[in-house]
């Protein structure tokens, strides 16, 4: 019976009354809603969080489950190496590069995309495609199209003139970060375009109008109507973009597996190593757990200094 | 000083209003239509190189519209198990998406509405759970399933894989019933209805939006997991596609025919899925804002 016919009939009948009324009794409610929802987030992002958190102060064999205790040796050794530094850098450099070039472009496109022209629906489809392309599908297209010696971006920028010789894009010391940061950017700058667009398509047209007829130019409706409306969504949009991208794993590891020479080495691939190549997983514990302090410190920084004053609430 | 002297400025000033405006649209689409260029090439690129064959793959210049079509690749993809590792890249994300959207719906609800302490805390610290890198996660959990028996199975898999979708999706539902309005609700419990009918019967049609958002967004990861799979999937049989597509990579060549088929193979149903749906991936997200 559907809400209307119960409001019709006056009251709700039979067992259908009897099982809302049971799945409405507040235990059971929340068990119902947040219980789930807890239970999975436990199992699969605390626990583990928890395991290497407790592993990080432990000698971890990675063939036998055997832990002894080390105290805070696991953290001296990370610490101490000069090369978890570096990677900690390198992280940093990826995830400041990246957030600046998928934020700009990422709400340049979104703007574009919210006005009005011909085959909208279409175009905007094409606009949001990347968002689906699995990021492993991505790396194999980019090593095709940068390869060194068969690479069509190669091939075009010599025919236009832009480079006199095929460049090895991901194999070069000094260009492997910077092609890493723009080929995830491809993929991951259309998560920005989708919320901002999200966010930019509830801004009413009235208040673009009243501000045109009364005179404001395009950089002043840009600068007093869209940036404030957009501050929220931007703030969050640059906490999880960082995030994201500090831990990023898999598209390094395709691209470039860390190389050349280390270059491109950030703290995932640094973990990563660490766990599987050494086989330490005490000491690549420490190193999760040295990032994810890092990480919840700056989070904690950025939410005190940039948190929008009051939450929206829409009633 | 007289008027045709004018500078550019002076010039694009004295144009009327409207012929201005058309101008300023006809830059802004050009800015965009080389962006949607960068967009597409690279897709274009890749079912391009899926067509060639392998002499036409290395014979330089390629020309940029392929002269010699053939299904060849596409031929010799079939004869391995890419489309046991296609069947087990839909069963993934249609476990991913069924689990992430039904725990962030009821769960977001719940932090929504429900009067349970330590709601807020709790509401901010759900994305806290981004900072931990994920290939560390799967340790853990590599040791943990394979104590209970989920290792190399993609019940196991979906279940880890949750790990990367729900804390977004969770908070992205909490935000979205914020956005429906209490009274709508509390309406429905002056006349008699059920805490749950008022759930059930008025709250989930109006979060339809958010919860497509939230089932396209575990979608796109899902569709294209790599790191978790990476270390919990130990034999070929059970491969998603994203880690098939590193079979077509030998010692010492790269068939990278075979390797942009497969990749097309696994990209192009997914077009006709962003351009039915693109409405609600925005109407969906909107609720994002703080």
């Amino acid at each position: 019976m559907s809400l209307r016919e119960s409001l019709a009939s006056g009251q709700l009948h039979g067992y259908r009354q009897d099982l809302f009324g049971m799945l409405s009794k507040r235990w059971v409610f929340v068990a119902l809603t947040v219980v789930p929802a807890l239970a999975v987030f436990g199992f699969v992002n605390m626990f583990p969080m928890l395991w290497a958190l407790a592993a990080s102060f432990f000698e971890v064999g990675a063939f036998q489950p055997s832990w002894t205790w080390a105290g805070i040796e696991n953290f001296e050794t990370v610490l101490a190496n000069s090369d978890f530094w570096a990677s900690i850098r390198r992280s940093v450099i990826f995830a400041a590069g990246s957030v600046v070039l998928q934020v700009t472009t990422g709400t340049a496109l979104a703007i574009l995309l919210d006005r009005k022209f011909s085959f909208k629906r279409v175009i905007r489809a094409i606009a949001l495609v990347p968002y689906i392309v699995p990021t492993a599908v991505l790396s194999f297209v980019a090593l095709w199209m940068g390869n060194a010696r068969y690479g069509i971006i190669n091939q075009l920028l010599v025919e236009v003139g832009l480079i006199s010789e095929f460049i090895a894009w991901y194999g070069t010391t000094d260009l492997a970060m910077l092609s890493v940061i723009v080929t995830s950017s491809w993929k991951f700058t259309i998560f920005v375009t989708i919320i901002v667009l999200a966010r930019l398509q509830s801004i009413p047209a009235s208040i673009y109008e009243a501000a045109t007829v009364s005179g404001a130019s395009r950089w002043d409706r840009f600068k007093d109507i869209t940036l404030p409306n957009l501050k929220g969504v931007l703030f969050i949009v640059v906490l999880l973009r960082g995030v994201w991208m500090f831990n990023k794993f898999d598209i390094i590891f395709i691209l470039t597996n860390g190389g050349p020479i280390n270059t491109t080495t950030t703290a995932s691939i640094y973990a990563y190593r660490t766990a599987f190549s050494d086989f330490n997983l005490g000491e690549a514990a420490a190193v999760s757990t040295l990032l994810f302090v890092l990480l919840v410190g700056a989070a904690i920084v950025y939410f005190y200094f940039f948190e929008p004053s009051q939450e929206v609430r829409v009633e | 000083m007289s008027s045709d002297a004018a500078t550019p400025m002076e010039f694009w000033y004295r144009l009327p209003y409207s012929q201005r405006e058309k101008y300023y649209n006809w830059a802004l689409n050009l800015v965009l239509s080389i962006g949607l260029v960068l967009i597409l090439f690279p897709i274009y690129w890749m079912v391009a190189t899926s067509l060639m064959s392998p002499e036409g793959l290395f014979s330089l210049p390629n020309p940029l519209v392929p002269t010699d079509v053939t299904l060849e690749t596409y031929r010799s993809v079939l004869e391995t198990d890419v489309l046991l590792w296609y069947r087990n890249t839909i069963f993934l994300a249609a476990g991913v998406v069924g689990l992430t959207t039904v725990a962030a719906t009821l769960g977001g609800y719940g932090l929504a509405r429900l009067d349970i302490p330590f709601k807020k805390t709790f509401a901010r610290v759900i994305l806290f759970g981004y900072m931990f890198p994920p290939i560390l996660l799967s340790i853990p959990m590599f040791i943990f399933w394979r104590q209970i028996g989920i290792i190399n199975s993609l019940p196991g898999v979906i279940i880890a894989q949750t790990a990367t979708t729900l804390p977004f999706s969770l908070w992205l539902m909490w935000q979205f019933f914020q956005t429906v309005p209490y009274s709508y609700e509390e309406s429905a419990r002056i006349i008699g209805c059920s805490r749950f009918q008022a759930f059930y019967e008025i709250a989930l049609p109006l979060a339809k939006p958010g919860m497509i958002a939230v089932a396209i967004f575990s979608f796109a990861i899902a569709w294209g997991a790599y790191t978790i799979p990476t270390v919990l999937l130990t034999s070929n049989s059970k491969w998603v596609l994203t880690l098939g597509l590193y079979s077509f990579t030998q010692q010492e060549s790269v068939l990278w025919g075979q390797i942009m088929a497969a990749s097309t193979m696994l990209v192009l149903p997914t077009f006709a899925f962003v351009y039915y749906l693109q409405k609600y991936i925005l109407r969906g997200f909107r609720a994002t804002r703080i």
